[in-house]
């Protein structure tokens, strides 16, 4: 790595930090940052910063009503864990991943969301964290109704990320959420996402050991337990 | 079994999170109790109107019920945590609103000191302050530097977009970003000292 080179990505930590790096940068800043220490020491100085910004704005009481409705949900939740001796079981997606007959990688085509034809030419950048950052092993998938949406996953080591570009807008009402098998069970994967008004979307995925698949599904707002309808994308992770 | 909510409230939130993770409704409700009002808050200030603020917060704290267990304290405290869900969340609200720009304004200067004294705990006031700390710096930076800090984080733009958005070079962007971050951090680092 050259000067120069250290030079630009060390200008760019700030915007990182903050969320403001455009996703191809941000993963190959994460990149660099897996063989700088200097680099990983500033961006640690400046995220209690970041950190520090939410606690700055007004605050606002929320309105009763929302505890009431969280503690419902919450309540009919812990009601169904307990009513429920087995522990769940996540849907398998394997099936999904093997696809129709159309090869290994094929999903079946997106059905259920007609207006949200998005997916796939799916390009699965797959770099092991902790290392130079060159990246593993590359598959392309392709199956879907809409071709040309790009995938971007990369692990982190303690997470991942997932970045999604050329996604198509979708329907009122509804999330992306992403879905992780590990162990041929299917976890929710926490935060949700939707795309931006240029297609991209991203979101965090957990520690990625012994992932074998990851999935992204529309879903009702605030997310859904288990997946609630066919992929919109699959991609298996290389063991 | 359930936690008694007094237990609970003695709990920290690093402790409250295994137990979240085992669905126990008390817990989740003293961390909502804890944690509540500044997430909606900043959901509030991220976009811009309390029905969609709701969804929000809704939405971040159901996620946090489903995967409590895989909080991992390397990434930061619970609340850290907890707030980039709800900002994660709020700019995905503003990115569906195509064309839609967010609030600009900073005017957020009778924070937190609403609530009577009295009822504030020790880590509740270590808060203010540094919320108080947080406010000094940024309504001691330059203009233009509060902006694109205000652009990125309460707006979820790109740094590229920011660039367009006020017509600057990117470099200039970037160099205004650090400067503002570094200020924060001074402030911060000299309220611990």
């Amino acid at each position: 790595m050259s000067e120069t080179d250290h030079t630009r990505w060390n200008e760019d930590l700030a915007a990182y930090a903050l969320g403001a790096l455009e996703p191809d940068a941000a993963v190959a800043l994460e990149r660099h940052l897996d063989g700088c220490e200097p680099c990983r020491a500033e961006l640690r100085w400046l995220e209690p910063a970041v950190g520090a910004l939410p606690e700055s704005v007004e605050r606002v009481e929320p309105p009763p009503p929302l505890r009431a409705r969280l503690m419902a949900e919450v309540e009919a939740d812990a009601r169904a864990a307990e009513g429920d001796a087995a522990p769940a079981r996540g849907r398998r997606f394997g099936a999904w991943l093997r696809g129709s007959g159309s090869g290994p990688l094929a999903l079946r085509p997106a059905v259920g969301f007609a207006a949200l034809v998005l997916v796939v030419a799916a390009v699965l950048g797959y770099a092991i964290g902790g290392g130079s950052g060159e990246g593993g092993g590359e598959s392309t998938i392709v199956a879907g109704q809409a071709p040309g949406v790009t995938a971007t996953m990369v692990d982190e080591g303690d997470g991942g990320t997932l970045r999604l570009a050329n996604v198509h807008q979708l329907p009122d009402g509804k999330v992306l959420e992403a879905w992780v098998q590990r162990d041929g069970e299917v976890e929710a994967v926490p935060a949700l996402f939707v795309p931006d008004h240029e297609g991209r979307a991203s979101t965090q995925l957990p520690p990625m050991d012994g992932v074998e698949a990851v999935m992204v599904t529309a879903e009702p707002k605030g997310g859904s337990a288990q997946p609630t309808g066919e992929p919109l994308i699959a991609i298996p992770v290389p063991g | 079994m359930a936690v008694e909510r007094e237990k609970a409230e003695r709990l920290a939130d690093e402790e409250l999170m295994p137990l979240i993770g085992t669905k126990d409704p008390e817990a989740f409700a003293v961390f909502y109790d804890r944690h509540g009002g500044v997430a909606y808050s900043l959901a509030y200030r991220i976009v811009g109107d309390r029905g969609a603020a709701e969804d929000v917060t809704q939405e971040a704290f159901i996620s946090v019920w489903r995967s409590g267990a895989r909080y991992d304290r390397a990434k930061g405290s619970v609340r850290s945590w907890m707030l980039s869900i709800v900002r994660n969340r709020g700019i995905d609200v503003l990115r569906s609103r195509a064309g839609k720009a967010p609030k600009l304004s900073f005017d957020d200067d009778e924070i937190l000191e609403q609530r009577p004294a009295e009822e504030l705990t020790e880590e509740e006031a270590m808060r203010r302050e540094t919320a108080s700390e947080v406010r000094g710096a940024l309504g001691s930076l330059p203009d233009e530097q509060a902006k694109v800090l205000q652009l990125a984080y309460f707006g979820g733009f790109s740094q590229s977009e920011i660039s367009r958005m006020l017509g600057v070079p990117l470099g200039t962007v970037k160099g205004r970003m650090r400067l503002g971050l570094e200020k924060i951090r001074g402030e911060l680092a000299e309220g611990l000292a």
